[in-house]
Parts: C-alpha cells; sequence; structure tokens
C-alpha cells in the first residue's frame, strides 16, 4: 500500500493509521488522547491533517488529473483527526509541514484546549513533561484571544492514596477512562456532567489498588499526578535510569528518577515483550524504602551494642569473630532478586571456602525448566488462545502477568510495529472492548483474577495439578477441556502448587503438557530465582537449607530477614536495619535493587539488565564488593573481584554474555542446576514489610478522604 | 433497602426490551434510572450502585450516565420543581434575571430545596422552544412559556397554594406506532407530516 505524506511516498502495510503513516514518514503530528496501548476514539482534534484519496471509475481505472496525467486526487473538505483514520492505497496526507490548512487548524485547536486550562504550568508538577506544554510551544499561537475567567473546579481532588487529580488541568482526552476500561478491566473512572463542565471522577469510592498508578504517566497533561512523587522534583532537575524492577520476577523496564541522590520517583518505560507501556503499584510506589532510613556504613557489635564503624573495622570484626573457626563453617544466604553475577560471585566463593551451607531464599525444590512444549513467553500469554492459571495470587506474584491476561482475553491483539515504534494508533483496538472469559479458568484460591475467569475451580494447592489431570469435578473438567482443545493454551503455575512440589510434579506436569500442547509459565519464587537456580546455589551434602540459619555454626546473610541469628557469627548485609541485623554482629551495608548493575533473568528466562540510579547510599555496597570483604576476612583471594570478572565467570559457567544486552532483553534458556529441599513454605508478598512504613508516612495527613455517595462501593474488581 | 428485589417482573420486562448480551444489558441503564427517579424523585448513591449491579457495570458509569442528562438528579427535588431554560435565546429574553428572582424569592439555589419542600429549581439547556422565550419547565409536566415577572408571580401564587396551573404546552410524552407524539392521556400533539393540511395553491403566474 503506497502513501504520499507531505509529498514522501511511502509503502506501508494494510490497516495502517493516517497518524502512523505519517510518524513513519518522519513526519510529526501532535497528539493528546491516542495512546499506543488504547484504543484511538478521536476526542482531542489535535492530530489533524489533510487528506484525499484517488478515486476510481465504474470500469475500476482511476480518474485522472487532467493536468498532471496522475490519478485525481479527492480531498476531504476539512482537516481529518489523523488517529482514528486508516490511510489507505494511494492516499495523500499534509500535515502543518506542508499544509497551512493543518497548521492553523491545530493552533486553533490548540487555542480551544487551553481555553479553560488553568495555565499553572509554572507550578504544575508535569512541567518539563507534558505534552499540553510541549505542542502549545510547537503548534499554538503564542498568544491567545481570550481573556475571560476560567472555568474553576477541584484541584488536589485525591481519587486516592497515591494518585491525586486536579480537575481544572484535564483535557478531557480520555485516556485515563479508556485505560481502566480497556487494560485492567475495571470501570472506575468516566466522565461526569458534560459539555464545559465535565470532569473526571469515580463513584466506586477510590481506585482499585494493583495497576492505578499507570494513568499518571499516560495522563498528557498534569491533571494526574503520582501522590508519592509529587513536588519533590522537575522531570529535568531527575537524573533518569532506565532499568528492570526487581521487585517480582516479571521484570519491568522501569525509569529511576532520582534527585539530590534520593530515588523520588519511578515511571514505566515500554517494554513491548515484557509490560507493554504498564507498571504495577508496587513497583511505582513502593520505592520510598529506598531512600530512607537507610544504613550508611558498617556496624559492628561492641559489648553487646551496634556501632558504627569502617569497612576496615567490620573486616577485623568478621576476621575476630572466625578466629578458630573454619571458612568452611560460614554459611552463605542470599536473596533471590540478587542478579546473576552476584549469583555467580558467591557461587565461586562458596566453593573456594568449602562451606556445605549455601542457599537463596525464595525458592522452590523443583525443577520445571525442561517442559515438552516449551516455556511461555509473556506475548505467548497474551496470545494464548486459553489461560488455566493454577494455585497462583498474581496480585502478590507477578502483577504484570495478570495484565497479559487480560490481555489475551480481549483478543490477545499485539500492537504493530514500525520503524517510529509501536503503532500510535492501532485501528484494531476498540473502546470497551468484547472479552472472552471462557478462554481463562482460575484454579485454586479466589484471588482478583477470579473475577474475570469464565471458569473457576476451588483447589488447595498441594493437589491442584493432579486433581487438574484427572478432574474430578465440572469445574476441574472444564479446565482440562479448555486446555486439550485450545491450540495455543498455557498452564501457569503459582506459589500454590509450587510451594513443596516434589520430584514427581515435574512429571505430572510434563504429562499434562504433553498430552494438551500447552506451554508451562511458573512462576518463580524470586525476582531473580529463575537466574540463580542455574547456579549451585542450594545446600550441598550436609549442607543446612536457608530455613534453618539459626543453626548454622556462622552465617553471612545477605538483603534477607529470617529474624533470628546463626549460632556463631552472624554477618547481615543490608540496605536496612532489619530485625536479623539488629540480631547480628556484623552488619555491612547494602545497595538496592535500584543501584546495581548487573543482570537478572525474568519468569520468561528473559535476561534483563540493571543500572545504576544514582542514590546516596553511603558505603553500601553490592554483594561482589561485599564478598570480596568477606574474603579478605577470611584470609581467602576472593575468585570474583567485580562486574566484569563476575561476568567473565558467568560466561565460563553458564555459557552466555551478560553486559550490553538489548533493551528488550533476550530469552536464553537456563537449565536449573540442582535442587534441594527447603523445609519452608513461602508465602508471596509483594508489599514487603518494609516497602509498606514509608507509605504511610508518604500520604499527607491533610488528604480529604473522597466524598462517597454509596454506603459500600458495588461493582468494580476490588 | 434495595428499590428492585422486589420488582423481578419490571426489571425482567425492561431487560427483555435489549438484547440479552453484556451491552444489552447495560442498555437497560436509562430505563432503570427513569423508573427510580419516577419513583422517589431522585436517584441516590445506594440506587446507582444497585443499577449497576443489574446492568453489569459499575457505579462510575452509572453517573456518567446519569449526569450527562439534567433530567436525572442525584438529590431530592421540591414538590415543584422549576427548570429554567439558560441557553442564548431565553437568556436575552431575561431568563437570567428570571432566574435571579426565583433564587432570591423562594430561597433556594441549585441542589436545594426550599423550607417548605415545596420548590427547588435548575438551569437547564435549550428546552427547544426559543419562540417562546423564556421558558420555564415544572417537573414533567410542561412548558410555561414567555415567562415575564407578572407571569412569574402569578404562577409561583399558585403554586404557593398548590394549584399548579396548567402548563401552556404539555410535554408530549410517548411517540405512538403512527409515529404521532402523544400525551399520557393518549391526546395527540405536535405536528406529523401526514396530518398536514394541503396548502392553497398559489395563484397568478405559471409555474
Ligand atoms: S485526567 Fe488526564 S488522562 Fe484523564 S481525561 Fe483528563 S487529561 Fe486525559
Ligand atoms: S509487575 Fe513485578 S516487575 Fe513489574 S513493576 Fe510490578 S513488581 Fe516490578
Ligand atoms: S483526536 Fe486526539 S489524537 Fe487524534
Ligand atoms: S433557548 Fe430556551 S428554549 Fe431554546
Amino acid at each position: 500500500m503506497k502513501v504520499n505524506v507531505d509529498g514522501v511516498e511511502l509503502e506501508l502495510p494494510a490497516g495502517t493509521s493516517a497518524i502512523d503513516a505519517v510518524f513513519e514518514a518522519g513526519g510529526d503530528v501532535p497528539y493528546f488522547c491516542a495512546h499506543k496501548y488504547l484504543s484511538p476514539v478521536g476526542a482531542c482534534r489535535m492530530c489533524l491533517v489533510e487528506s484525499g484519496s484517488p478515486r476510481k471509475e465504474k470500469d475500476g481505472s482511476f480518474v485522472m488529473d487532467d493536468a498532471t496525467g496522475q490519478p485525481k486526487i479527492f480531498w476531504f473538505p476539512k482537516p481529518m483527526a489523523s488517529c482514528t483514520m486508516q490511510a489507505t492505497d494511494g492516499m495523500h496526507i499534509k500535515t502543518a509541514r506542508s499544509s497551512e490548512v493543518v497548521a492553523k487548524a491545530q493552533a486553533g485547536m490548540m487555542e480551544f484546549t487551553l481555553l479553560n486550562h488553568p495555565l499553572d504550568c509554572p507550578t504544575c508538577d508535569k512541567g518539563g513533561a507534558c505534552e499540553l506544554q510541549d505542542r502549545a510551544f510547537e503548534y499554538g499561537y503564542g498568544a491567545s484571544r481570550f481573556g475571560f475567567d476560567r472555568r474553576h473546579a477541584d484541584k488536589h481532588y485525591p481519587l486516592s492514596d497515591f494518585v491525586i487529580l486536579d480537575q481544572e488541568r484535564c483535557i478531557h482526552c480520555k485516556r485515563c477512562v479508556r485505560y481502566f476500561e480497556e487494560v485492567p478491566g475495571q470501570e472506575v473512572l468516566d466522565f461526569i456532567e458534560r459539555g464545559g463542565h465535565t470532569f473526571i471522577d469515580t463513584e466506586e469510592g477510590g481506585l482499585p489498588t494493583g495497576f492505578q498508578g499507570n494513568i499518571t504517566d499516560i495522563c498528557p497533561v498534569g491533571a494526574l499526578l503520582d501522590n508519592v512523587a509529587r513536588f519533590r522534583g522537575r522531570n529535568w532537575e531527575y537524573d533518569h535510569t532506565p532499568t528492570t524492577c526487581t521487585l517480582c520476577p516479571v521484570g519491568c523496564s522501569i525509569t529511576v528518577d532520582a534527585r539530590n541522590g534520593r530515588l523520588e520517583r519511578i515511571v514505566a518505560r515500554e517494554n513491548r515483550e515484557v509490560n507493554e507501556a504498564w507498571i504495577c503499584d508496587a513497583g511505582r510506589f513502593g520505592h520510598a524504602f529506598a531512600s530512607e532510613r537507610r544504613l550508611t556504613v558498617p556496624l559492628v557489635r561492641v559489648n553487646g551494642e551496634l556501632q558504627e564503624t569502617s569497612w576496615d573495622g567490620a573486616i577485623a570484626a568478621i576476621r575476630a569473630g572466625m578466629a578458630g573457626r573454619n571458612a568452611a563453617d560460614l554459611a552463605l544466604y542470599l536473596n533471590a532478586d540478587s542478579t546473576l553475577e552476584e549469583g555467580v560471585a558467591l557461587e565461586a566463593l562458596a566453593d573456594a571456602m568449602g562451606t556445605r551451607h549455601v542457599d537463596h531464599w525464595p525458592r522452590y525444590e523443583v525443577a520445571l525448566d525442561a517442559m515438552p512444549n516449551g516455556a511461555a513467553t509473556l506475548s505467548d500469554v497474551a496470545t494464548a488462545d486459553a489461560v488455566v492459571v493454577v494455585g497462583a495470587d498474581l496480585g502478590e506474584e507477578a502483577p504484570i502477568l495478570e495484565l497479559r491476561i487480560l490481555e489475551m482475553l480481549r483478543g490477545g491483539l499485539l500492537p504493530p510495529e514500525y520503524t517510529h515504534g509501536t503503532a500510535i494508533a492501532d485501528l484494531r483496538l476498540v473502546e470497551r472492548p468484547a472479552r472472552d472469559p471462557q478462554k481463562l479458568a482460575v484454579v485454586g484460591k479466589e484471588s482478583r483474577l477470579w473475577g474475570h475467569a469464565g471458569i473457576r475451580a476451588s483447589s488447595n494447592g498441594h493437589n491442584a495439578l493432579e486433581r487438574l489431570s484427572q478432574p474430578d469435578t465440572a469445574e476441574l473438567q472444564a479446565a482440562l477441556k479448555l486446555l486439550t482443545d485450545s491450540e495455543k493454551a498455557i498452564i501457569v503455575l503459582g506459589a500454590d502448587v509450587l510451594n513443596g512440589a516434589s520430584g514427581s510434579f515435574a512429571a505430572q506436569l510434563s504429562d499434562l503438557a504433553t498430552r494438551t500442547g500447552a506451554k508451562v509459565m511458573a512462576i518463580p519464587a524470586g525476582a531473580n530465582s529463575k537466574g540463580l537456580a542455574a547456579l549451585n546455589l542450594v545446600p550441598r551434602e550436609g549442607g543446612l537449607p536457608y530455613a534453618r540459619v539459626a543453626e548454622a555454626p556462622a552465617a553471612f546473610i545477605s538483603r534477607l530477614d529470617p529474624g533470628v541469628r546463626a549460632r556463631g557469627l552472624t554477618i547481615v548485609h543490608d540496605s536496612h536495619l532489619t530485625a536479623t541485623a539488629r540480631l547480628a554482629d556484623v552488619v555491612l551495608p547494602a545497595v538496592t535493587g535500584y543501584e546495581k548493575r548487573g543482570t537478572t533473568v525474568n519468569l520468561e528466562g528473559r535476561l534483563l539488565e540493571l543500572e545504576q540510579a544514582a542514590l546516596s547510599a553511603g558505603e553500601a555496597a553490592d554483594l561482589i564488593r561485599t564478598l570480596s570483604a568477606v574474603s579478605e576476612a577470611l584470609g581467602l583471594r576472593a575468585p570474583v573481584r567485580g562486574l566484569k570478572g563476575a561476568r567473565d565467570l558467568a560466561a565460563q559457567r553458564l555459557g552466555i554474555k551478560l553486559g550490553g544486552l538489548p533493551e528488550r532483553g533476550v530469552i536464553h534458556p537456563l537449565r536449573t542446576a540442582h535442587v534441594a529441599p527447603t523445609e519452608q513454605v513461602y508465602t508471596p508478598q509483594l508489599w514487603t514489610e518494609r516497602m509498606q512504613p514509608s507509605i504511610q508516612t508518604l500520604i499527607p495527613a491533610n488528604l480529604q478522604p473522597l466524598p462517597m455517595l454509596g454506603a459500600a462501593p458495588v461493582g468494580g474488581d476490588d | 433497602m434495595s428499590y428492585f428485589a422486589d420488582k423481578q417482573p419490571l426489571v425482567a420486562d425492561i431487560f427483555s426490551r435489549y438484547p440479552d448480551s453484556p451491552q444489552g444489558r447495560r442498555s437497560a441503564l436509562m430505563p432503570l434510572l427513569r423508573e427510580v427517579q419516577d419513583a422517589e424523585g431522585f436517584v441516590n448513591g445506594s440506587r446507582m450502585d444497585e443499577i449497576a449491579a443489574l446492568c453489569g457495570t459499575t457505579a462510575t458509569e452509572v453517573r456518567s450516565v446519569m449526569s450527562f442528562y439534567s433530567t436525572y438528579h442525584t438529590l431530592p427535588t421540591g414538590r415543584y420543581h422549576l427548570q429554567v431554560c439558560s441557553t442564548v435565546m431565553c437568556s436575552l429574553a431575561g431568563s437570567d434575571e428570571l432566574w435571579d428572582h426565583l433564587v432570591a424569592e423562594l430561597d433556594v439555589q441549585s441542589g436545594e430545596v426550599s423550607a417548605d419542600g415545596r420548590f427547588s429549581v435548575q438551569k437547564v439547556e435549550c428546552l427547544g422552544s426559543c419562540g417562546t422565550a423564556p421558558l420555564m419547565q415544572i417537573n414533567d409536566d410542561g412548558y410555561y412559556e414567555n415567562v415575564t415577572p407578572g407571569k412569574c408571580a402569578r404562577i409561583l401564587a399558585s403554586l404557593r397554594a398548590d394549584l399548579q396551573p396548567l402548563p401552556d404546552n404539555p410535554v408530549p410524552v410517548t411517540v405512538n406506532a403512527e409515529g404521532r407524539q402523544v400525551l399520557a392521556s393518549g391526546e395527540a400533539v405536535g405536528a406529523s407530516v401526514t396530518g398536514l393540511s394541503q396548502l392553497p395553491a398559489i395563484s397568478g403566474g405559471e409555474a
């Protein structure tokens, strides 16, 4: 299909929208209401272009233009919204670059949009990232003919604890309304009143928790603001660090915004393969702990009290504490959100020390990476024709996976991609999309996803898989039939079934997968459990698992909080003074997941990179550097002393080259190296304890509660 | 207390007018709102919740639809709900003054009910009778046209005595099978193409 944009002829796939045609031609059109992952509605009328098409005679030949000898172009009499118009073969499009009519129409539209806008840009937190401001500058007249009093509506109107709405600033693009309808499937926002009085509000008594923060990213003006971040800095003052969220195994692409060494804001970064344009509320709002009450220097216990010291002091204390003990007596435990590089370093040190007590937590004791139809990717989930979720609470385990499943229910349309990026207006997306709940079965306990499923079967975790394979109820039969009858089925497994899954579990699962042709996605327990499982980080012969840390002769515990100490010397490496740290002999300050470089492996087996944000963390160190210090204290030469060394070793150990990965990550099949009993059940919890108090302190006490008309909110999904 | 719990036949009847699909269910929103409004005079939050549950949608959407129409109320209205057209024709013909007069005289603002429970006032958009501006509608009963200060005083006086003067133009309520608008009484109102009388022939001149 040939399209001509401002005189540039280009070849485009059928179905391309006019706005994408313009961007593909290297042109520009201002737009407010169009959004890559939402249905195009043509609400803002900013994306105007002039367009025309050739017309055919009855005999199928083109109506020719006598003057040029070319097919005659019949122009629409008025400028058209390019986001809702499909480009057709032979279409001519003129943007403001080549059409004065368009330039004037857009400037006029801008004037109209700003008619009632409060113009409080000097005090608005969106300044520096506001599409309205930028586009007004680029496409507006630069002056207004309207000098009357502007509309006044509520400012600082809390939609929830996390999201504040400024009704005056809203330009009625409907992005937030469409987001809730189309993405999490919760119609909790809408236009109230009409005409010039229209404002955004909810009748549900607040926004549902889970994915509400995304509307603060997509609001093109400063109407919806992230309450955790607002009034803390301007866009240009932040250091923007693109990195990966390590709160759960989805591994969403995020940007960490820091200012003066404080982590002030997290926003979603597009990754078509993983999180599309969304992140969960924990990922967005749960970051305050990273800049609060941090441990910045090592502590050692002197006369029963923890006292600040230097790293040298800490090393001396470890050396003294280990005197008379063997290096092999020191147990090593690390958090499963540690990077692959950190895991490699710890594995190497454990080998050098000869310790049997090694473990990472959380983890399950089953290896599921040899499934017959391969591991499912998130895009597989979104485009599947059936998904059966067994024993999972996605809200706690992998929130964005829930959105990809909901995407599947509304047809699994992945937006097309052009050289300018994801399609700005995918005309196949519609408002209030039809959903097919019959494609989703949820087996297990009630969860948020439960409400979206057409097939629901309550079941206990431990025998859920067995019961699904040999269904004993009508619901389970329906779930199994769903798997068998579909072409691209996916089985998602969560904590309830994976906890305590034994050796026969993998065989059972593999059998079910073979019978049904389904792909499997087992949600790992920790953010990087999948990566760390490829290393030997489980108790060796006779070693103590993490659950038995209290029995260890001595222990080094990195960013885990079991609440007990080892029998002998206890070294805690953490970013905060946790309960365990208070019991320790030596406390070493650790960096958080936001301040690390390295690689994490998400639930698909996708390698994703972490970057270091500019946070002030004093003398805190990542695990690799900390382990060098520990080995120094033990009188050993650390096998790995830096990121590069760890990457070299990872190349030898795992045959993968880390560093310099593409932005979307790459899938690498990693095989579980060793499994061992955990002796402990793992209950996933996304908002960990250390994230909890910080949210509370951030919510200003003077926020007014939402006005509620009904006694109890009914409807919605939460 | 639920409104529709004991009105299952009514609810079933309303739903039967629409396709049996999620979209169809949502379409029943307006008649359900009308039902509550007619019975209670306004639709409060818990009624919105109830209607949302019936239609398979959220209270937010119900309120969104409701608030689009000035005929639905979220707050109680007086026995006489005076709706003053405030669009440009009426405004040019003095509806702003009429509004100011009503608000002062009855001591009510939008959203309030006068102390005696008789009056509430509301500004509405063009009532479609611009030629007889300024225009006022009382309840659903009909149009009071050319409401001059004198006429307004007479109307208020009789309303205070609970004697509502007949409207100048009763509001048509339904459209019958022939496409005619008729009152609840069955009396035909307005015009219809079929009912138009033949225009007299133009005399003089050929064509
Ligand atoms: S609040 Fe923002 S996203 Fe929502 S309609 Fe208004 S301008 Fe658009
Ligand atoms: S879904 Fe997981 S990875 Fe994504 S933002 Fe939330 S916690 Fe982070
Ligand atoms: S009308 Fe808003 S982007 Fe096209
Ligand atoms: S302007 Fe009042 S009826 Fe039209």
